[in-house]
């Protein structure tokens, strides 16, 4: 009995390992297979959400505090590796290091003034963080460039435009290898599982004895860091900076979107977000140019993930295997807090005059009759 | 040096222009208060209300104002419908930060569907009064601007004596104040949350409107209000509408004071700082706020 369940369990690893390798040599491949330099650069574009979107998910997916805010530290990365460059003419590759420790450094104070508050306050701290650095470095012209944008120099001159676009390609690459990482190792580290304890229930977490400041703030430094990597690394691939592009809520709402739209609590979630919204994204500028069409389009698109699929295509799709194929799950599993309410709440339902679960920690905790309403 | 006139003069600006953020914040204080919700989309729909009223003058050639008639009890359906439709189907658990993203979705829609319909040119109402000014002490003080102060301080009014004086304003409080105890005390908090929601979208028609007389309007303009009015609502403390409007009308008028040694830029940072400095030393808000600690 023992050896068939460990016998299975590692054909299940090998048969991951093989899908892993077969969809890396897939990626790897793709310069290769590209047509034209067009969509190459398209590819680089979608690599470049990925890395940006499972930034994003370190602090999103782990912790449970939304930020819409992430495109700051992307157009902080992508600004100081330029402005390194261009005004102090350091080396690409050493700015896109330095931007990234500046900005890991930057993010210390806002994640302590933006965490101590939960929710609604954190989300909005994110956002105005945004637009004050978008007015700052609209109007800081002498310095920034203002929005007539920032030339940075190519770091491989001599390459043609092809050329260009593949090695950026392998290096977004390697970044969001390294992105992934890191997620996977938080993953399966004590630590990310004080950070899933933030994110179920953060008064019961502080209650067991897990630093939830320290750890949320780790968290939100590393992601921060992460993220001005992919845009550093954008701002060299790139090579024209404007800040209405880069301090846009619009691109951290992406990265949300991806995300979630690939499920925040896998790893690959947001690399398959990344995929889809990116490829949509390329497509709508492909169909309707200028129109504000995308806008719609990504609007309809995100309202739809967060009343129907909050959990991502992932679950989504897990649970319609897990009910056609394996009808016995098992027995340990992880379950949210909205789940468990919802089953309280069905329970309680089943059984009219029970106790329904008594105050909760979340402002809806208490209002289980609500949601159970919701769900007819 | 700064005359004192001007400074007079800009004290009024920015009294006038507190009073429209007074109005705005009170509407978003609403959302949180009865749903818990923060309302990304307001100032989407505030645009949406001056794009509106452009529309309405520029077809009829009748004063934009007439055009509340029509928004106003229209943003309130919608935002009942709204309520009902799609902030209830939220999980309870993590509605707060999913409505976010959900209103943040309503917003880029209406930015979207707005830049589609009327196209990104920006827009302005002209009036035969749009010129008119007067004199007070020595200050010129655009009609318009007056126009649009009382028009959100007669809604503001209203509210107030909404919520102060009749038993719907008292079943909403008490669904702000807390859920459970008012649905004990026989209110059907549903219905009533979804009466709040629609009053806080009424008064995005009524700023909105009051904005179309001398603001030049843009779909992508929200962004340049959402953000002062999200730091005026954490400054005055989540869910009260008194520390809203005060905030409002402290950070309208710092900011009509900063542009005469700063310029227009830089003097709405001070929305920003005023945020940081609240989170840092005091998160539940300035002004009251009792609400604010858990959020």
């Amino acid at each position: 009995m023992r050896s068939g369940s460990e016998s299975r369990r590692r054909i299940g690893t090998l048969a991951r390992l093989l899908a892993l390798a077969i969809g890396t040599a897939l990626v790897l491949s793709f310069p290769q297979v590209a047509p034209n330099p067009y969509v190459l650069s398209a590819g680089v574009v979608i690599v470049n959400y990925a890395v940006l979107a499972t930034s994003w998910n370190l602090v999103g997916g782990f912790t449970g505090y939304i930020s819409l805010g992430h495109g700051a530290y992307l157009g902080l990365g992508a600004y100081g590796t330029g402005l390194l460059v261009t005004r102090a003419d350091v080396p690409s590759f050493v700015a896109l290091v330095i931007a990234a420790a500046i900005v890991a450094v930057l993010a210390i104070p806002i994640g302590i003034a933006s965490l101590r508050v939960r929710g609604a306050s954190f989300v909005i701290v994110s956002i105005a963080l945004v637009l004050i650095l978008l007015l700052v470095f609209q109007s800081w012209a002498s310095f920034t460039g203002g929005s007539n944008g920032l030339v940075v120099p190519r770091p491989f001159p001599g390459l043609r435009r092809p050329e260009h676009h593949m090695v950026f390609f392998y290096l977004f690459c390697a970044l969001l290898a390294l992105a992934l990482l890191a997620w996977w190792i938080i993953d399966r580290s004590r630590f990310g599982l004080g950070l899933k304890a933030i994110r179920e229930d953060e008064d019961k977490a502080q209650a067991l004895g897990t630093p939830t400041f320290a750890y949320k703030l780790a968290a939100f430094v590393v992601s921060a860091t992460f993220t001005a990597l992919g845009g550093g690394m954008y701002a060299l691939w790139f090579g024209d900076l404007d800040p209405i592009f880069q301090f846009s809520i619009l691109t951290g709402a992406y990265m949300v979107l991806m995300a979630l739209l690939g499920g925040v609590r896998h790893l690959f979630g947001p690399v398959l977000g990344a995929l889809v919204v990116g490829y949509a994204l390329e497509y709508f500028k492909l169909e309707y140019g200028d129109t504000q069409l995308h806008l719609v389009a990504t609007g309809v698109l995100l309202g739809l993930v967060v009343l129907f699929m909050p959990d991502g295509v992932i679950p989504a799709v897990a649970d319609l295997y897990a009910r056609f194929f394996k009808p016995q799950a098992a027995s340990i599993r992880e379950v949210s807090t909205a789940e468990l309410l919802a089953q309280r709440a069905a329970e309680a339902g089943a059984q009219p005059g029970g106790g329904d679960g008594g105050p909760g920690g979340e402002p809806g905790g208490t209002s289980v009759p609500t949601s159970a309403e919701a769900k007819r | 040096m700064i005359s004192g006139s001007l400074l007079f003069q800009s004290l009024i600006l920015g009294v006038l222009l507190g009073g429209l953020y007074a109005l705005l914040a009170a509407g978003l204080t609403l959302y949180f208060g009865v749903m818990r919700v923060v309302m990304i989309a307001h100032s989407a729909f505030l645009i949406l209300a001056a794009y509106l009223a452009w529309y309405f003058h520029r077809q009829t050639g009748l004063d934009p104002l007439l055009s509340m008639v029509v928004t106003a009890p229209l943003f309130f359906v919608i935002g009942v419908a709204m309520q009902r439709l799609l902030i209830t189907r939220l999980r309870p658990a993590t509605r707060t930060m999913m409505s976010v993203l959900l209103t943040f979705a309503i917003a880029i829609g209406i930015e979207g569907l707005l830049g589609y319909v009327f196209t990104g040119t920006h827009r302005r109402t002209q009036l035969s009064y749009s010129g008119a000014s007067f004199e007070l002490f020595g200050a010129r003080v655009a009609v318009v601007k007056l126009i649009a102060f009382g028009l959100a301080a007669a809604a503001l009014g209203g509210l107030f004596l909404l919520l102060r004086k009749t038993t719907f304003g008292q079943a909403l409080r008490a669904t702000m104040q807390h859920k459970e105890a008012a649905e004990l005390a026989g209110i059907d908090t549903d219905r009533v949350a979804g009466y709040g929601f629609g009053i806080g979208l009424a008064t995005a028609a009524v700023g909105g409107t009051a904005m179309a007389l001398d603001v030049t309007i843009y779909p992508s303009l929200h962004w340049h209000w959402i953000g002062p009015l999200m730091a005026i609502i954490v400054v005055g403390g989540l869910g009260s509408v008194p520390g809203a409007a005060i905030a409002a009308m402290l950070l309208g008028v710092t900011q009509s004071l900063l542009q005469l040694p700063l310029g227009t830029t830089w003097a709405q940072t001070i929305f920003y700082l005023a945020l940081f400095a609240t989170l840092v030393f005091r998160p539940q808000g300035f002004f009251g706020g009792r609400l604010a600690q858990r959020f």
